[in-house]
């Protein structure tokens, strides 16, 4: 089991985040996570890589307790997190940008070759490597900060909201290389999307989530036939 | 539906006042029935910080902007008061360059401590009308920048200000019931401010910006306002304290005193009123009671004391240790009250730091 | 002619210690959003590390008696060694308080390292003697310059190309700037927070100490509140260079040391006294202007 999230409640402040909420994903797996505004996605992905702790509960990662662990510690042990906004870092130069997930591994001759790779597969980036991050297009940034993802070389990318603020032509490119990614190098993807549509497009599970709880499990086809997705989305099975 | 109807805001809340002001008049009591002189002379100070220091919560807790510039409002409030104040007699002397009605007023400390606090208040008001544009850091430098500002001009403009001497001549009638008065005075109107519309709308705004203005918070304006009223407060303890001391001087309105008070009202608890009496209560007696350690108490025989300039240092590790603890200060924005409502629990964003709750797992 | 030079010396010379300052400060700002106000004491801290404690006006020279090649080193080694102490002990638990809660933390720290400065040494400034022979006059194109502020100039340059190389060359410069700049985001690429925190303090510290051996050298004194000025001038010049941005604090430094000089000469002589109110008044213009900062970094504004 690549990924275990047992029974995790978040907390900020009186805000109850997340509540019991659990998820499995195996090795090679794209799982989406989807739901309304506000429902705790963003969260859950924070806790996974570190950034919160959850105040009951745990999360495994390869096996090994991940709760506790400060950020740093998680992406070294595999897993890579592309937060909402992109967040390149729009002081420092493409190239710098990239650099920067290799240091860990400290193998200057495996970075120079997951450098190559990385322009390779965004050839964009190699022409303005030595630019500013910060000039670069939305598109561009989301592509800067896969490959930045990449550099750290893990298992297990978590990716929140990837066409937010995208045009669907370049929504399109993003999938694609996300897909190939999958496809290519076996990556394990974990999803954040508020569109389900995303999901069903590229295929693979899909959980569920509304105010901080999961509502809904399931291959992503499936569950788009039939009402079962809206109703769960918009919550009318309630009153 | 419900039909109950909810208690106002007034009702929910008028409890945190009342024990505030109820807690500052028990002490003026037992200092005025057993205190000595000396000990009258240090609850008046306190009382004095309390003005200041709730008249500074007034901008800064309600707006979340930290502003190291009240310290400014409290020198003109003090200097206003002095020149109308001080005999004439004395005026012609110390202070030639004052314009001539100045120069030959002589008010009743009533009518001046008005005037003073008022001028004060319009001072900030025209700088506020410059500075409230500003947000965040920029904001708090941009108070620094005024605070600088003010006493550049008031150590420099001999004529008029006495330069960097001190001005004396001030009669001394703030003693601990007038003191009490300031303090109780400003409580009463920084919950009035804070129950205003004005008050929760630049919470609202201190909270979540964006959302505020999307429902209609003129921010600025409400900034504004409670920069103007917080003016005139900290004007209003410079007043006090003139006329304490007797004598004033730049240098009392400048670093020191700003970040002593700054400290009281984040020990305390920046985003609530309650945060801000007790911090000035709480640091005071703190401070009172390593001076009578530092002279010596009796022990048996011999006399237990700590070693001299302990005394500071101990605060400054009293301060931190606090901090570390409770990093949103005693209160943590919550106020005393007898009532358990949302109106007082104390929830702020701004408290909150970078999101990690201390309710959640301790993380390395 | 000379007298441009003299002037120009002067403002770069004043410039270089506010740059040095500033710089400091955002360091540990660009990591922890702190503004560290106990800047100040650590400046005031290093000066009268080189007396032995006491409290006479004349001050005994102690590890300021040691040949420069040794002072020196051992200056910006106690530095940072102070800086480096009181991130552990004192900042590490608020990593993730609110900006006020920081603030008084580090002011109380310095209140209280000014009080232990105070109860070893006295209020009063003492004489001390460090490198007087710096203060003499060199020729340059017929303007006489005080070697001092020739050094100070030729110093801080050399220090600022070695940090400008190695934030930009090293691996662990990407990562400081990184973290200087979105450090939650820094440490999910693997960027050690703890490590780039204490460099941080490290080579501010150090920095501290190269102030106070310059303002040593320049004036002569020790004296408890000699690093004040300049940190209020350092906080103020983080803020307008752009916060998140190390080059702008710098350049922000020079631009106030270079005004402020610039107002002393050409001000009319009854407007001289209030110089520092025209100071800070360009501040506050400066602010309304450009309240992200002069320099900031383009990835600065507020997400919705």
């Amino acid at each position: 089991m690549l990924l275990s999230v047992e029974n995790i409640t978040v907390r900020y402040g009186r805000l109850t985040a997340l509540r019991n909420f659990s998820l499995t994903m195996e090795q090679g797996e794209t799982l989406f996570v989807t739901g309304p505004n506000g429902a705790g996605k963003s969260t859950l992905l924070k806790s996974i890589a570190g950034v919160v702790a959850p105040v009951t509960g745990t999360i495994h990662f390869h096996e090994q307790d991940v709760g506790g662990q400060p950020p740093e510690g998680i992406a070294r042990l595999g897993l890579s997190m592309v937060p909402e906004g992109r967040h390149v870092f729009g002081s420092l130069t493409i190239e710098e940008n990239l650099i920067l997930g290799a240091g860990m591994r400290r193998d200057k001759a495996r970075m120079a070759e997951n450098l190559a790779s990385v322009y390779d597969l965004f050839p964009v980036l190699s022409e303005r490597k030595d630019s500013h991050a910060g000039v670069l297009s939305g598109g561009q940034q989301q592509m800067l900060v896969i490959g930045r993802a990449l550099m750290t070389e893990p298992q297990l990318i978590a990716i929140d909201e990837p066409s937010l603020g995208l045009a669907p032509k370049i929504i399109d490119q993003v999938y694609d290389t996300l897909t190939r990614l999958r496809d290519e190098r076996g990556l394990s993807l974990l999803i954040v999307e508020q569109s389900t549509t995303r999901a069903v497009m590229a295929g693979g599970r899909m959980v569920m989530l509304r105010s901080g709880e999961l509502v809904l499990e399931g291959d992503a086809r499936e569950l788009s036939k039939g009402d079962a997705l809206n109703a769960a989305y918009f919550g009318f099975e309630e009153h | 539906m419900s039909t109950t109807k909810h208690p106002s805001v007034l009702a929910q809340t008028v409890s945190t006042p009342v024990i505030l002001i109820g807690g500052l008049a028990l002490i003026a009591v037992l200092t005025w029935a057993f205190g000595s002189n000396i000990f009258g002379r240090t609850v008046t100070e306190m009382f004095i910080r309390v003005a200041l220091v709730v008249g500074m919560f007034t901008f800064i807790g309600n707006s979340g902007v930290i502003s190291f510039g009240h310290a400014g409002f409290m020198c003109i409030g003090a200097y206003g008061s002095a020149w109308l104040t001080i005999p004439p007699m004395m005026k012609k002397v110390l202070l030639p360059g004052l314009s001539p009605m100045l120069a030959n007023a002589e008010l009743t400390f009533f009518l001046s401590l008005i005037i003073a606090s008022l001028f004060a208040g319009v001072i900030a008001f025209a700088v506020g009308l410059i500075l409230m544009r500003l947000s965040g850091i920029a904001s708090s430098i941009a108070t620094f920048a005024m605070l600088a500002v003010i006493n550049t001009i008031y150590s420099n403009w001999g004529p008029v200000t006495g330069g960097t001497s001190s001005v004396v001549g001030i009669p001394i009638t703030t003693g601990v019931w007038i003191s009490f008065g300031g303090a109780a005075a400003a409580v009463v109107i920084a919950y009035l401010y804070g129950i205003s519309r004005s008050g929760l709308a630049l919470r609202a705004g201190r909270d979540e910006a964006v959302a505020a203005a999307a429902s209609g918070v003129d921010i600025y304006r409400e900034r504004l306002i409670a920069f103007t009223i917080s003016g005139a407060l900290c004007g209003m303890a410079g007043v006090l304290y003139a006329h304490f001391l007797g004598v004033v001087n730049p240098d009392a309105f400048y670093l020191g005193v700003t970040f002593i008070s700054l400290s009281m009202l984040v020990v305390g608890g920046m985003s609530s009123l309650s945060g801000a009496v007790i911090g000035v209560v709480l640091i005071s007696a703190i401070i009172e009671l390593l001076r009578k350690m530092e002279k010596g108490i009796t022990v048996g025989e011999g006399t237990l004391s700590l070693p001299n300039g302990i005394q500071e240092i101990a605060i400054g590790v009293v301060m931190i240790v606090i901090l570390m603890f409770r990093p949103g200060g005693l209160t943590g924005g919550a106020e005393l009250s007898l009532t358990r409502t949302r109106a007082n629990d104390g929830y702020s964003k701004k408290d909150q730091g970078s999101g990690n709750h201390p309710d959640n797992k301790p993380r390395r | 002619m000379t007298a441009v030079l003299q002037i120009l010396f002067d403002a770069l010379s004043v410039g270089s210690i506010y740059a040095l300052g500033a710089l400091g400060i955002a360091l540990i700002f660009g990591v922890m959003r702190l503004v560290n106000f106990a800047h100040g004491d650590y400046i005031a801290f290093c000066v009268f590390a080189m007396l032995w404690p006491s409290l006479d006006v004349v001050a005994i020279v102690f590890i300021g008696n040691l040949p420069w090649f040794l002072l020196i080193p051992v200056i910006l080694g106690i530095g940072a060694g102070l800086s480096i102490i009181s991130e552990i002990l004192v900042f590490r638990r608020l990593r993730d308080a609110n900006p006020a809660t920081m603030m008084i933390t580090s002011f109380a720290l310095g209140f209280v390292i000014h009080n232990v400065l105070l109860m070893f040494y006295s209020s009063r400034p003492k004489a001390i003697n460090l490198w007087s022979n710096l203060s003499l006059p060199v020729e340059i194109m017929g303007a006489r310059i005080p070697l001092l502020q020739v050094i100070t100039i030729v110093m801080t340059i050399v220090i600022l190309l070695a940090l400008v190389t190695f934030l930009r060359r090293t691996q662990f410069g990407v990562e400081m700037r990184a973290a200087a700049e979105d450090f939650t985001m820094a440490r999910m690429l693997g960027v050690k927070a703890n490590r780039v925190i204490m460099a941080a303090f490290g080579v501010s510290g150090a920095l501290a100490g190269c102030i106070a051996l310059i303002l040593a050298t320049q004036t002569g004194v020790a004296d408890i509140n000699m690093g004040l000025p300049v940190m209020l001038v350092a906080f103020v010049a983080t803020v307008i260079g752009g916060l998140g941005s190390l080059h702008g604090a710098v350049i922000a430094g020079f631009l106030i040391g270079g005004v402020s000089v610039l107002l002393q000469v050409f001000l009319p002589l009854e407007a001289r006294p209030f110089r520092d109110a025209f100071v800070y008044s360009a501040v506050i213009a400066s602010l309304l202007w450009r309240p992200q900062g002069l320099f900031a970094p383009k990835s600065s504004k507020e997400r919705v």
